[in-house]
């Protein structure tokens, strides 16, 4: 140790500073508290041996000083006393000094008395440098939590979430969340939303979660279904977390165009159907694994499906919701939920609950993030209407004076032809779209192009190939039976084949799109059942609806011979 | 929460108790390191009659044990749960992938 020994008496103070040295510390000398405190700024001694009277400033004066210099730092101080100084000694030791050694020196109390400091201090030091690496750890956690908040924003895009369809809340237990509230839009408007459950919470759990939101954007932007996407975030997941770390998923796909809804809940709470009076009419539980247990190929990726024709609600959360506790341990609890939603109005459900939430939680705290989505569905015209925004799109040009003879030059052309073994595993039309999303008089039209791709692929598999009838459609349950039909059909179609061509014709100034679709089935009689130009003819009911959607669209489509092979021009709008 | 072990031939059995959690991870992964490093052992269970609670970091912890359980082909069981055990198990739908008695 470095000893600051302070006395006025030219004798003493060599005994003791000698005797320090001896055992084997350093010793500073001092003559008065005056000295003592500016050798002590000087050179910052780990203990000092103080006198208690002397002149200019005495002993109890300096230590105070020293104490108050020396901050957070511990300095002790030691009074050597003479007899009669009792009270200075017990006001010093009041305002801070540490201990005292009385006159005459014994120098064995003197030596057991540094050594016992001598531990205080290493102890001290210890508790210092720990208290100093948890700062700094802490410190660096920190940062380390606002890089990755950032990420979060920056891939979760809460700018994306704003959408007028859904209403959502998200309230993580740390500053950091788990939970993860994700949607987008498919080229032909259908809404894909995602609510991901990250095991445990903070860090980790944002973490769990990260490597859904690129499969999900990017397929959903591209078109692809809900099946595929879950199948490709199974398979990130799996492949960038470790082993006992998984994430709870509900992928919900609400498309209006269809009327249909389409769920898969995997580890989340059930999720609660309602109808327009916010009445459970259905509910969706979790019938998998969650995601990046097992592969993707073992896991049943089929959503269930829901078709309405009335207006009401979805409703998912995760079960730091339902489970939040109240200082008197009682959960919240799903008849809570429903409970406030059905005495509230459709604008304010979230806000509703977010308060009802905190009322119950009384001032304290959840223990798990907290999410919690509201969607609507079964818009009415009016607003699907502007969501599809199918008036943008009527063409400026009326297709009657278009001589489609002139717009022959062709600027680009994008031909593909499956054959029976593509068409069972190609997903087709969200491969095309990733063309035609770099095709720049294109890329602000993908929404349209994808409509009508899908539908005139969608007629030459269904009708074309798989000979299925859309009358089944009519029947109760027939939405089902059909797509059930054409599951069964397509895995075992054997022979077949679709062409596709995608041309850009130069017209005038403008470039128009030539779509041409072509199977190799027995086409049917299109000159029966539809006029040329007569769109109004064509019915609005569960089936043609598509083709009357594509007529709506662009400026003509046309039947070809046998009726298996069909042209769409279509006019983008223009930038 | 202390796990303990009982040994009664060629089975283990791993009893649980109280809040069955993150913080249990270090007891849970010693108890069952132990069990598995246990040649005479054939068979694990891991009894949850006493658990009241168990939350997403231990069903993340049954998947780490059931994939050392594997790796020293021995079985593993989940056994006594009661119903709130029982619900959270099947929400995650992990009765497709362990044995739950």
């Amino acid at each position: 140790m470095k000893i600051l020994v302070v006395d006025d008496t030219e004798a003493i103070l060599l005994l003791i500073s000698r005797f320090v040295e001896a055992l084997g510390h350093s010793a500073l000398v001092a003559r008065n508290g005056q000295e003592a405190v500016e050798l002590w700024r000087a050179e910052q001694p780990d203990l000092v041996l103080m006198d208690v009277m002397m002149p200019i400033m005495s002993g109890p004066e300096a230590a105070v000083q020293i104490k108050a210099e020396a901050g957070g730092t511990w300095v002790p101080i030691v009074f050597v006393t003479g007899v009669g100084e009792e009270n200075a000694l017990a006001d010093a030791i009041e305002r801070g000094a540490d201990d005292y050694i009385n006159k005459p020196v014994n120098f064995r109390v003197l030596e057991a008395k540094l050594k016992a400091f001598g531990r205080t201090l290493d102890l001290n030091r210890k508790v210092r440098e720990q208290s100093q690496t948890l700062a700094d750890y802490y410190e660096r956690a920190e940062e380390e939590k606002r890089v990755v908040r950032h990420l979060m924003d920056q891939m979760v895009n809460s700018e994306r979430l704003a959408d007028p369809q859904f209403d959502y809340l998200l309230s993580p237990a740390e500053s950091l969340s788990g939970d993860l509230i994700a949607a987008a839009r498919t080229p032909g408007q259908a809404l894909h939303i995602l609510l991901a459950d990250g095991i445990g919470h903070g860090l980790t759990a944002a973490l769990n979660v990260l490597p859904l939101t690129q499969p999900f954007y990017s397929m959903t932007e591209k078109g692809y279904s809900i099946t595929d996407i879950l199948f490709e975030m199974n398979a990130k997941v799996r492949q960038v977390l470790p082993i006992g770390r998984f994430v709870c998923v509900s992928l919900i796909s609400i498309d209006e165009v269809s009327g249909t809804i389409e769920i898969w809940n995997a580890g989340m709470p059930p999720i609660q159907i309602l109808d327009a009076n916010k009445q459970v009419l259905r509910v969706c539980s979790s019938s998998n694994l969650p995601l990046g247990i097992v592969p993707s190929h073992s896991l049943d990726l089929v959503p269930e499906r829901i078709y309405y024709k009335e207006p009401g609600y979805i409703i998912a959360y995760s079960d730091g919701l339902v489970e939040a506790r109240n200082p008197s341990q009682t959960e919240y609890g799903l008849a809570s939920l429903l409970g406030v939603l059905a005495q509230t109005h459709a604008e304010s459900m979230i806000q509703a609950v977010q308060e009802h939430l905190n009322d119950f939680l009384a001032g304290g705290q959840h223990h798990d993030d907290v999410s919690l989505v509201v969607a609507r569905f079964g818009l009415d015209e009016r607003e699907l209407q502007a969501k599809l925004d199918i008036e943008a799109v009527k063409p400026k040009v009326d297709p009657s004076t278009i001589d489609f003879n002139l717009a022959t030059e062709c600027n680009w052309r994008y031909s593909l032809i499956l054959s029976a073994d593509e068409l069972r595993y190609v997903n087709t039309i969200p491969f095309m779209m990733s063309f035609v999303k770099e095709i720049k008089s294109l890329s602000h039209v993908q929404s349209d192009i994808f409509l009508i791709l899908t539908e005139l692929f969608v007629n030459a598999v269904d009708h074309g190939l798989l000979m299925l009838d859309s009358k089944i459609k009519t029947a109760p349950d027939g939405m089902e039976v059909y797509l059930a039909q054409r599951a069964e059909r397509l895995a075992h179609l054997q022979e077949g084949r679709i062409e596709i061509d995608l041309m850009g014709l130069q017209y005038k100034d403008a470039e128009i799109l030539k779509i041409r679709v072509k199977d190799s089935g027995a086409g049917f009689d299109w000159r029966a059942i539809y006029n040329a130009h007569d769109a109004a003819a064509i019915p609005s009911s569960t089936f043609g609806r598509g083709v009357s959607l594509v007529r709506a669209l662009s400026l003509k489509v046309q039947f070809i011979g046998l009726g298996n092979e069909v042209e769409v021009y279509y006019l983008p709008t223009q930038t | 929460m202390t796990p303990t072990v009982q040994i009664e031939g060629s089975v283990g059995r791993v009893i649980l108790s109280g809040q069955f959690d993150f913080s249990a991870h270090r007891e849970f992964r010693q108890v069952c390191e132990s069990i598995i490093a246990n040649p005479d052992i054939k068979e694990v269970l891991v009894d949850f009659q006493n658990v009241n609670y168990l939350d997403s970091s231990a069903l993340g912890m049954l998947l780490l044990l059931k994939e050392k359980i594997a790796a020293a082909s021995k079985t593993l069981a989940l056994v006594n749960c009661r119903d709130t055990v029982k619900q959270v198990l099947e929400i995650a739908c992990f009765g497709k992938i362990f044995t739950i008695r």
